[in-house]
């Protein structure tokens, strides 16, 4: 591209006259600009902007990328592409996040812990062996038809 | 003794990094101060300087092809080449890296060869069905 080296990104700013310059190279306000915390990571003097995503974003304002509510020139968001609206959204939710994440877990994990229960103490009612008719289905499991079957009692008197 | 107030709304929502405070409860929505204003006039200032200069080059008879964004330029920038210029090895970066480049593949070669050891302990014992038999 065309922009000349103090257009671009560059290291962290040390001096508030160098705080001054990025922020008026990033478009921002001396006092909005923030810049990541020096600790080494790569981030350099590029702008730490609030964790928003672009669903919060007004809807009825003239954007002038309104895809993605975005304006020209306007400092984007370092994980800009995981705020977009195809992806992560960080809109308030009408129930806290920790009541739902509560309400969640409890029930997950009681469902889990029955669930386990239940497959180590298995409980159902007493069965006994199927009784079947025609001598215990004698014919019809190959039994030879001229031979007298076995004679098969199921009762007690 | 004085009692302490209960906890605001926002306090209790407790915003977090997969949620943000809804307008309704955060004090800044309800702060008219002139230093506010002051704010949101130089922020206004800022965006119409940059709004005309966009314009300017969209409602051009002969525009150019692609009207290049600064802010696209300066994070493709900002993400790509300006990491390694800035990088700085810290306690922190250094344990981080090697978490994340040592670390998986330690795990898998231990994995791997233990899974091997165990099978190579059951051929040997004669406990192991081969799969894939070409003879019937």
């Amino acid at each position: 591209s065309e922009m000349s080296a103090d257009m671009l990104p560059g290291p962290y700013p040390r001096t508030p006259e160098e705080r001054a310059a990025a922020a008026k190279k990033y478009n921002m306000r001396v006092e909005d600009y923030q810049p990541y915390p020096d600790d080494g990571m790569g981030y350099g003097d590029y702008p730490m902007l609030p964790d928003k995503s672009h669903y919060e974003r007004d809807p009825w304002y003239q954007w002038d990328q309104p895809d993605m509510r975005h304006n020209w020139g306007e400092p984007m968001h370092w994980q800009f592409d995981m705020y977009t609206r195809n992806r992560a959204d960080t809109s308030p939710t009408v129930v806290p996040w920790h009541t739902m994440s509560k309400h969640f877990f409890i029930f997950l994990g009681t469902m889990l812990v029955m669930f386990g229960l239940g497959t180590i103490y298995p409980s159902y009612m007493p069965v006994g062996p199927k009784q079947y008719p025609f001598d215990d289905l004698y014919l019809e499991k190959g039994g030879d038809p001229s031979k007298k079957p076995p004679p098969v009692i199921h009762y007690e008197i | 003794m004085a009692s302490v107030p209960p906890p605001s709304a926002a306090r209790l929502y407790r915003a977090n990094r997969f949620v943000s405070l809804p307008a309704e409860l955060d004090p800044d929505t309800y702060d008219t101060s002139p230093e506010k204003r002051r704010a949101e006039a130089e922020r206004l200032a800022i965006r119409s300087r940059l709004k005309r200069q966009y314009l300017l080059q969209l409602n051009n008879p002969s525009p150019p092809a692609v009207i290049e964004d600064p802010a696209l330029l300066r994070w493709a920038y900002a993400k790509s080449q300006n990491v390694y210029p800035t990088f700085r090895p810290t306690p922190k970066t250094s344990f981080l890296g090697a978490a994340y480049a040592l670390g998986p593949l330690v795990f898998w070669i231990f994995v791997l060869k233990a899974d091997r050891d165990c099978k190579e302990k059951r051929i040997q014992e004669g406990k192991y069905k081969r799969p894939f038999s070409v003879f019937f």
